[in-house]
């Protein structure tokens, strides 16, 4: 729900539950005042009758709502009353409500009791009259936040919501800072200099770490240049077979942890977009280059490569990349193959498919793409990730099915 | 053949000088750029193994100082940079090769042979043993004064172990020489073997020797000893 949507919500309900109670209240203190007026002038009314009785010693006449008579000396005092009462009025065919006063009086020896009525105002007129001024209040109030809502979405949270939206598509790995209007607003623009100061805080912190990832490796492949070189030259001495076997070993496991640390340098880069310069690659003219070099191992492990479909694919990505993500792919393909089984490769305009016969993988296409995450192959679990990067930053997406074989769909940006 | 090594990292730099010191080599050594460029504008080398990141300069300056001091001297630049950019401006600034570490010495001293044939300083395009000659023009290979037909593969893996012959080589740092590092071999190295023993049987054909010997299943040496 919207901030001011939500404001108003409850702004409206309460103005209506005070409407409310102020009608209830309005209801009493409008009956109390009629029939306090309705008192003040009947009371006058039997003072003039008392009058006229003192003066005459008759009883006046009056028209049927009116009625003085002769009492008996009456118990307590001489106090007047007003009540309301019901009567039938055979005009409207219905009950009407009166006021009825009554006075109680001694003129010269005589007690009489006067009683006026006089026509009061109805309950229901009343309480429909209330409830109209009730229900057009809060129409009007409802229709005037309404309008000035609009308006104030229009000019005062407009600013905050093309902030929100400039905060929603900002991303640390393009290199666009972040760009805020001022909306005039303390408030608003409070919050701005806050997320300013955390973006900046954030994207330095980014690229310090980046920057760290890329300079460890770095340094990294000196010293392990150094160590190889040394097991190396050690390897040429007069050595029994356990120690040669160690050396070779440490020497294997070397290069390994050499490769790992380029590929983690090459993920870093990708990711810092250090791969600029872009062209249109034809896809099958990089693939058809990767299956010749492939060509030992396919045979080593008797795989046979067949192209279900070779259609025009054309991909505008850097050419050093797209031959690494073709390299990772293939090499997916075969490593994880079983033997005298078979690739199938399909490329059509804008995707492109690598299929592989293989023993049942426990990988989704949420996990295969993960850094570190490797079946049974003595790989570093970096190829895949470096193939998701790339299609990433390059706005490609790839999905990895399962069925009886194993593909992989890579489906190139729309706007080639 | 005079080689000058220009690397900040002492210790790799005695690694290397006494490998190739032990290929009768003549090498002379600088750690730092101030003293690299004065060897330079001193003296005349065949062949210079240059490091990129030297602590007091970047080997691409010196680059182009060689290229005015040095014109006939064969540059490699050694880089712990697998970086593109570097290897581009390297190549172009007039580099003839270039190698990230880690490397082995071995293709270390593959890729020197190489820029000495191609440069002809050894005058000669033939590389011999014994009764084997390989002509790296014409990439010919002649057992027995019988001239024997070999894959591009064969032909490579050959030239591989003439150069290092005596030395021992690892199978994966021939996999690695023979596919780069283009190809993801993982734990796949059984494709060797079919290269090896199809050059074994090539050579033998013609009354070779089989000079390759194998050492406890691990590493392989190219040798008449």
């Amino acid at each position: 729900m919207k901030f001011l949507t939500k404001i108003n919500r409850n702004f409206f309900m309460l103005f209506a539950a005070m409407l409310l109670v102020i009608c209830i209240a309005g209801y009493f203190i409008l009956q109390a005042m009629f029939l306090e007026s309705a008192r003040e002038s009947l009371a006058r009314k039997s003072t003039l009758i008392q009058h006229q009785i003192e003066q005459t010693g008759k009883l006046p006449q009056f028209d049927p709502l009116s009625q003085v008579t002769v009492i008996p000396k009456p118990a307590g005092r001489l106090k007047p009353s007003i009540k309301e009462v019901e009567l039938f009025n055979s005009h409207e065919d219905e009950l009407e409500p009166y006021a009825e006063y009554t006075k109680k009086v001694f003129i010269n020896g005589t007690y009489y009791n006067i009683q006026l009525r006089e026509e009061t105002i109805e309950k229901d007129d009343l309480i429909f009259s209330l409830g109209v001024a009730l229900f057009l209040l809060l129409v009007a109030t409802f229709s005037i936040s309404f309008f000035v809502n609009r308006r104030m979405n229009k000019t005062i949270w407009k600013g905050f919501e093309e902030n929100l939206h400039a905060i929603e598509q900002f991303n640390f790995r393009n290199n666009a800072p972040l760009h805020l209007e001022s909306t005039h607003i303390d408030e608003f623009d409070r919050l701005n200099t806050i997320v300013y100061g955390l973006t900046n805080k954030l994207k330095e912190d980014y690229r310090s770490l980046k920057e760290f990832t890329e300079n460890a490796s770095h340094e990294l492949q000196t010293p392990l240049a150094i160590v190889l070189l040394n097991l190396e030259e050690l390897l040429q001495q007069p050595l029994n077979e356990d120690a040669f076997k160690k050396t070779i070993t440490s020497i294997n496991a070397l290069k390994r942890l050499s490769h790992l640390n380029q590929s983690l340098l090459l993920l870093a880069k990708i990711e810092n977009n250090q791969f600029s310069a872009e062209e249109n690659i034809d896809i099958n003219e990089v693939l058809q280059r990767k299956l010749i070099e492939f060509e030992p191992l396919l045979h080593a492990k008797k795989i046979t490569v067949e192209w279900t479909e070779k259609a025009i694919c054309f991909w505008k990505i850097n050419h050093y990349l797209a031959e690494i993500l073709i390299n990772n792919l293939l090499s997916n393909a075969v490593n994880h193959n079983i033997p005298h089984g078979n690739i199938t490769i399909s490329t059509k305009n804008g995707e492109f498919l690598i299929c592989n016969t293989g023993n049942k993988s426990q990988f989704s296409d949420e996990i295969i793409f993960n850094r570190f995450v490797k079946g049974d192959s003595k790989s570093h679990g970096l190829g895949l990730a470096i193939v998701k990067q790339i299609c990433e930053t390059h706005h490609a997406s790839i999905h990895y099915e399962q069925k009886e074989r194993h593909c992989f769909r890579l489906t190139l940006p729309k706007y080639q | 053949m005079k080689l000058l090594i220009v690397e900040d990292e002492v210790d790799l730099l005695i690694a290397i000088s006494n490998y190739l010191t032990k290929e009768n080599y003549l090498c002379e050594l600088a750690d730092s750029y101030h003293k690299a460029e004065e060897k330079i504008v001193l003296y005349e080398y065949d062949v210079i193994l240059l490091d990129i990141t030297l602590g007091d300069g970047n080997g691409l300056d010196l680059l182009k100082s060689i290229k005015k001091h040095n014109v006939q001297a064969g540059i490699i630049i050694l880089s712990a940079k697998n970086s593109l950019d570097d290897k581009i401006s390297g190549l172009d600034l007039g580099a003839d090769d270039y190698m990230t570490k880690p490397f082995q010495l071995t293709e270390l001293n593959s890729r020197i042979k190489a820029l000495l044939r191609r440069r002809k300083f050894d005058g000669s395009h033939l590389v011999a043993f014994n009764e084997i000659t390989l002509d790296t023009d014409s990439k010919s290979v002649i057992v027995n004064k019988q001239r024997i037909t070999l894959t591009r593969k064969e032909y490579e893996l050959l030239l591989y172990f003439m150069i290092n012959k005596n030395r021992v080589l690892t199978k994966e740092a021939i996999a690695e020489h023979l596919w780069e590092d283009n190809v993801d071999l993982s734990d796949n190295f059984d494709f060797i073997y079919t290269h090896m023993n199809n050059l074994r049987k090539k050579i033998k054909r013609c009354g070779g020797n089989d000079y390759i010997k194998t050492l406890y299943g691990m590493g392989y040496q190219f040798t008449d000893q």
